[in-house]
């Protein structure tokens, strides 16, 4: 079974982000990239299913600038067999990246799509739904059990208030939980491997898609600062202050 | 317990000083403030007092001069020398209310702070400045600076930032005697005879009380790569560390043998980093903030491999995985409390590592064979820590008797190689008779006459680090 896995580059989640002074974005001029924490979730899934005897085949894709290749690196050195990057300096938008992603299955003929269930730069966790609808494959999003029988997939799903499990017709899309693993280390060995290995480079452009943005960012703002507490004396002012907050 | 009684007009004198609610007699305050981390000794103080000003510290010792009662300065009471301990019916100093950080220099990166400040709470006011208080160690959300100064806190990043001494760059103390100095004022640059202020740093309170400090605070480090490196023998640890050194500024190196990690994935608290296992590991931590130095790393990793020094390695790819490797270093001191350890925490230079630590193993083998030998420690700055376990058919009382034939043996190869008995952890009580295999009797004898001139009643930490 081959096993596409879709990751993507973005801010490093130890990073505080900052918004540009005019308020169009947030500023990540000069800031540290990585892998994003729910993809990075999605290869350890596909490499363990591959170290069962599960997958026969790994590939990891990437859609955006050139440097997003760091991020397949870190793939290569997880363990994907394969690595390719749809270039493009366009902002790519779910919509954009779902295209993108199914005009690489109708390539590569994956039986399992594995995908985070978002981005930690624009949170929007539409792509892994997108890519289904469109390739018309069964999706399980939320994933923490991925169990493979034959033919078809279990997938759990973390939902409010408990888990719900699903079965899949291959092929299908699953989208990634905290839950499902932890990522291994990576093994220094493996990183020096990973930088001597190709990396396929497709130009967006070249696939005749209109991946155009839909999506028009307003303004980008600061969080609103939390308030200061106060301290109290004594119980009967706490209760006082609660009532006058309407809390009691 | 009882508490040894304080005469009525010096309890009633100390209510003056500081407040009636500031000083406290009741059983659970004394054995709460008489003791350390260590579990050697029973707390006995007299009394707790709880000062807010140099000036209320200084009204304490003059009282306490007066009275020829001795006085204990207590801070976080995480030592592990007994440095902090009452067990003599003293006064307890505690430094718990005098926690404010009083001011900032930004052009002189100069932070002032009174002694009670917590090491974690200068860590943060410095993180706020958009700067770094480097020394760093686990009982660093605890401790305070006051102690920190008492006994030259070290911590797993000397080998690049050096111990606490480097960081202090002034101190206000109270002397033994009752004065008030202020010892170089912050300066970096004082050519003006005698520099009072590094007496004080590790003297472990035997001299005066720390009540203020101005620290010296640095950049903050930037894109830490923490690797964890399995290692086949001791022989091979320094070598790596030398590879590393030509070529990398390393801001950690420290090592921990199977048994640690072991202990640490027992108890749940780590998985193993990677499959293959090894006698020893190496954890060392850079900035990799240039993808030059990452690529150096990553070559000298090679070369090492080639040379047989190094097995397997991982390196993190984020922040959340370096302090997942930290804590298979760092929590190995928790994991093995358990086990009632014989602990040790010995220094030689560098260079003589590698025989030193053949010695000890031949040692250990030939006298306590079924013994588990936890072996971690700041290799890099050639600071070790000798962990023994008791083993569980043997009693407290029989396994310390046991280790204390060890002892005579590993300060005797310490001495042999020139190296201290105590690298980090003070002498305090529980290393006091073993000073002579690292100082020897003259240069004690100079250390008594020091302490006679700032504190010529002895008041000050009696009983600690040598006997008068």
């Amino acid at each position: 079974m081959k096993v596409l896995v879709a990751v993507k580059h973005v801010v490093d989640y130890n990073i505080k982000p900052r918004v540009k002074p005019d308020g169009s974005d947030v500023d990540i001029a000069g800031v540290k990239m990585g892998i994003n924490p729910f993809d990075e979730i999605a290869v350890e899934e596909a490499i363990r299913l591959k170290e069962r005897g599960v997958a026969t085949e790994v590939v990891a894709v990437t859609i955006g600038k050139a440097n997003s290749q760091d991020t397949l690196r870190h793939a290569l050195a997880m363990g994907v067999d394969k690595a390719v990057l749809i270039q493009t300096d366009v902002e790519v938008q779910p919509l954009a990246v779902a295209k993108l992603l199914k005009s690489l299955v109708e390539r590569e003929q994956p039986q399992l799509i594995i995908l985070g269930k978002q981005a930690i730069d624009d949170d929007l966790g539409q792509t892994g739904q997108m890519l289904a609808a469109l390739i018309n494959a069964g999706q399980g999003t939320f994933a923490s059990v991925i169990d493979v029988k034959a033919g078809e997939i279990e997938v759990t799903r973390e939902i409010d208030g408990g888990t719900d499990v699903v079965a899949l017709k291959l092929p299908a899309v699953v989208t990634t939980d905290l839950r499902l693993n932890e990522p291994r280390f990576i093994k220094l060995p493996n990183l020096m491997m990973a930088k001597k290995k190709p990396i396929e480079t497709i130009n967006a452009a070249d696939l005749g898609l209109d991946i155009s943005p839909r999506l028009k960012q307003l303004k980008a703002a600061d969080p609103e600062p939390r308030k200061p507490g106060i301290k109290v004396a004594n119980v009967a002012e706490l209760v006082e202050k609660l009532r006058l907050a309407e809390v009691l | 317990m009882n508490a040894p009684a304080l005469p009525a007009d010096v309890l009633e004198q100390l209510k003056t000083i500081v407040g009636e609610q500031r000083v406290k007699t009741d059983h659970d305050s004394l054995v709460t403030w008489g003791v350390d981390w260590t579990k050697h000794y029973e707390p006995r103080p007299s009394v707790i007092v709880f000062p807010a000003s140099t000036e209320e510290v200084q009204a304490i010792v003059k009282l306490a001069n007066t009275c020829q009662i001795p006085v204990i300065p207590s801070g976080g009471r995480t030592g592990l020398s007994a440095g902090a301990v009452a067990a003599n019916g003293e006064i307890v100093i505690s430094m718990d209310r005098m926690n404010k950080v009083l001011s900032f220099l930004h052009a002189d990166r100069l932070v002032r702070v009174q002694a009670g400040v917590i090491t974690e709470q200068l860590q943060q006011y410095a993180e706020q400045q958009g700067l770094y208080y480097p020394v760093d160690f686990a009982a660093a959300g605890s401790s305070q600076i006051g102690g920190n100064i008492g006994t030259n806190a070290g911590g797993i990043k000397v080998i690049h930032y050096g111990m606490t001494r480097e960081w202090v760059l002034g101190l206000t103390v109270v002397t033994g005697k009752g004065d008030i100095l202020h010892l170089n004022k912050g300066m970096i640059k004082n050519a003006t005879g005698y520099a009072l202020h590094q007496l004080f740093i590790g003297s472990e309170g035997t001299l005066g009380i720390v009540t203020e400090a101005e620290i010296k605070l640095t950049r903050q480090p930037q894109d830490l790569k923490v690797l964890v490196l399995s290692v086949p023998d001791f022989a091979a640890v320094m070598p790596i560390l030398h590879a590393f050194q030509q070529r990398i500024d390393l801001t950690a190196f420290e090592f921990f043998n199977d048994t640690a990690l072991q202990k640490i994935m027992a108890a749940g608290h780590a998985a193993r980093p990677f499959e293959t296992e090894s006698p020893l590991y190496v954890l060392l931590e850079f900035e990799g903030r240039f993808e030059a130095v990452v690529d150096d790393a990553m070559s000298i990793f090679e070369h090492c491999m080639e040379q047989g020094w190094i097995l397997d390695g991982v390196m993190s790819q984020s922040q959340s995985q370096a302090q997942a490797l930290w804590h298979l270093r760092e929590g190995i001191s928790e994991t093995i409390a358990p086990f009632t350890p014989y602990k040790n925490d010995i220094s030689v230079l560098i260079t003589h590592v590698p025989a030193f630590i053949a010695d000890i193993n031949a040692i250990v083998a030939a006298n306590y064979p079924d013994f588990e030998v936890c072996w971690f420690g700041h290799i890099g700055d050639g600071n070790l820590h000798l962990n023994i376990l008791k083993p569980a058919n043997l009693s407290k009382d029989e396994f310390f008797e046991k280790c204390k034939v060890v002892n005579q043996h590993v300060f005797e190869t310490v001495q042999k190689y020139n190296g201290s008995i105590s690298a980090e952890h003070g002498v305090g009580m529980t290393k006091k008779d073993y000073l002579g295999y690292t100082r020897d009797a003259v240069e004690i004898s100079y250390m008594r006459e020091l302490k006679k001139v700032f504190d010529p009643q002895g008041i000050m930490n009696p009983g600690k680090v040598f006997d008068l």
